[in-house]
């Protein structure tokens, strides 16, 4: 037959997934690996050509929803160079400095407050290892321990409104960005009060140091520097939800808060800073974006052989409830979370899953806040998560060196996973409560 | 070379640099000509933000190359500085395929562009679209001096 010779669905899974596999194993970057794997397949396919990388690359960066992805990691540059970070660092010290494993504790409650600032976990990661790491190892803790808690606490950022994932989720998948912002809030809370509790558990057993207590007056006037900083979230989440702005601009709105504070306020910011904080955020945004890129086109290969509907059939035929579901999402997300970064991973898997999520009738809420935890999670899963990898950069170590505590501290934040996952309520509350018109 | 790859790598990270700064102008502006009658509200902002933000993306992936920040999943026990050097070339010449794709096809996807305009500036998209033929050449220049100094590494055990 002299027809076009078209690869089959099942062919071209092997051809796509295995390439891919092999190019990873052999360290080629992420990026380029997911690139590479739409070639074999682009080449031989009589129907197409290597042009639709070019396309689908194109079609990915020209989107105004993408931009919030520099804007969040340059709000959170802006807050260390500015010293907006060191007033929250006091704040939080005044907050918890008497606990066990205080410093630890720090560590967490510092990323509750960057989570409603900044919308981007590897800017937390990035910018907390430099504060936290040394400065534990210094006083006692461990090392492994010290990495480990910094790049689980880094999730927050992503889980805690504002956040990067939610406004690319809110835009791949239409569900209200206002509705899931309101919706992260008590999720990130319970999961920070896990990883506190944990810290709780590992200073007892191995007897990390405590700080005094602070003053009525320290805690008083340590809130009273940081109020501005504080207001952030207001002005972010609030703004949305007022209809002020989009939430792409948003994220231009919280670079500019922060610039003000740091120049006008805090005063502690000058040109040579500025100037490092826009190339790291140019550098670190820039690598970040570009795998998206990729995995758009490699997304979009996927969906050209129905790959997604081939591997679904099976799954709606089990008859499994909301719950089943919740549970089956979280786990293909954890799954899929160790080997891509969020971002490609919400434009790959969030849409094959979605209609899933539906045929149950569970809340699109509800789906995207079990989405956005488990991706979040990736983050910190091997071989390929972000804020780990981050975190163990800065400490000059191997990945490996801090897996065992990082994965003990994922415990008990899979039991919150799970508590969402059964309690719809959990995400669901908040919404109800301020922005019921969004639910609908 | 090294002296001539420094300088342009200074080049691309100072436009990168200026595409980050600048980006933050259209959109604010997109939300301020919303509130005020003080300045019209300019229908290019918002496509001039993403023109910027994709030369931002490109320019930053290609000095990644150089600087090695691209991410990669290690799976690798910790390797001596040959087999790591030999992981590196084979690695580096999938990237090199790959940038040879972007540089042949994207000379074809820019010729492409420039009979195209953008939809609210009227903008020659090849402007755009040069970026990733540029992308491709710019990593095979990165690629060639990654090579070299991995040979060095491979065949006297250090670097340089």
């Amino acid at each position: 037959m002299m027809t076009a010779v078209a690869l089959t669905p099942g062919m071209a899974a092997i051809v796509l997934f295995g390439v891919f596999f092999l190019l990873l194993v052999m360290r080629v970057p992420v990026a380029f690996a997911l690139g590479l794997a739409c070639l074999p397949v682009l080449l031989f396919e009589p129907r197409l050509s290597p042009m639709a990388l070019f396309n689908e690359t194109f079609k990915a960066y020209n989107s105004f929803i993408l931009l919030s992805v520099p804007l969040f990691l340059l709000t959170a540059n802006l807050m260390s160079v500015g010293g907006i970070t060191d007033r929250l660092v006091r704040l939080s010290r005044a907050m918890v400095g008497n606990f066990p494993g205080a410093l630890a504790q720090i560590n967490v409650v510092l990323s509750v407050f960057f989570a409603g600032i900044s919308g981007s976990s590897t800017a937390d990661a990035a910018s907390q290892a430099k504060i936290f790491i040394e400065a534990q190892v210094k006083e006692g803790y461990g090392l492994s321990f010290s990495i480990a808690i910094t790049a689980v606490s880094a999730v927050l950022a992503v889980i805690i409104p504002p956040s990067i994932l939610m406004i690319v989720w809110g835009g791949v998948i239409s569900t209200s960005i206002g509705a899931m912002y309101l919706a992260g809030i008590i999720p990130g809370l319970l999961i920070a009060v896990a990883q506190m509790a944990t810290v709780h558990v590992y200073a007892k057993i191995y007897n990390y140091p405590v700080y005094p207590r602070a003053t009525l007056k320290e805690f008083l006037y340590s809130a009273w520097i940081s109020i501005p900083a504080l207001f952030t979230p207001f002005i972010i989440v609030g703004g949305i939800l007022l209809g002020w702005f989009t939430a792409t601009e948003s994220a231009a709105v919280a670079v500019i808060y922060a610039a003000i504070l740091s120049i006008f306020f805090y005063r502690e910011m000058d040109m040579k800073h500025l100037y490092t904080a826009l190339s790291e955020t140019g550098k670190l945004s820039a690598v970040a974006l570009f795998c998206v890129g990729t995995a758009s086109a490699f997304g979009w290969m996927l969906a050209y052989y129905q790959i997604p509907k081939a591997l679904l059939e099976n799954v709606t035929s089990w008859g499994m409830g909301i719950t089943g579901v919740g549970f089956f999402i979280a786990f293909v997300f954890l799954v899929v979370g160790c080997f891509l970064d969020a971002i490609p991973a919400i434009i790959i898997v969030g849409t094959i899953l979605q209609p899933l999520a539906a045929s149950v009738n569970m809340h699109p809420i509800h789906f995207a806040i079990i989405g956005i935890v488990s991706l979040a999670f990736g983050l910190v899963t091997p071989p390929y998560g972000l804020c780990l990898l981050i975190s163990c950069a800065v400490a000059k170590v191997p990945m490996k060196f801090a897996l065992k505590d990082t994965m003990i501290m994922l415990v008990p934040m899979l039991v919150m996973l799970a508590l969402i996952i059964v309690f719809p309520d959990i995400p669901l509350l908040l919404p109800r409560l301020f922005a019921p018109e969004l639910l609908k | 070379m090294k002296a001539i790859l420094d300088g342009y790598h200074r080049l691309l990270t100072w436009l990168m640099v200026a595409s980050v700064a600048i980006l933050i102008f259209p959109v604010t502006l997109q939300i301020i000509s919303r509130y005020t009658e003080l300045i019209p509200s300019y229908i290019w902002t918002e496509e001039l933000s993403r023109f910027l933000f994709i030369w931002l993306v490109m320019l930053g992936a290609m000095i990644g190359v150089r600087e090695g920040t691209h991410f990669e999943v290690d799976v690798w026990p910790t390797l001596g500085r040959r087999p790591n050097a030999i992981l590196k070339i084979i690695a580096n010449i999938f990237v090199l395929i790959f940038a040879l794709v972007f540089l042949i096809w994207g000379i074809q996807f820019l010729r492409f562009g420039w009979d195209q305009t953008s939809e609210l500036a009227d903008l020659p998209m090849g402007f755009i679209f040069f970026a990733w033929p540029l992308s491709g050449l710019t990593w095979i220049l990165f690629l060639i001096e990654s090579f070299i100094d991995n040979y060095r590494i491979l065949t006297t055990g250090r670097l340089s």
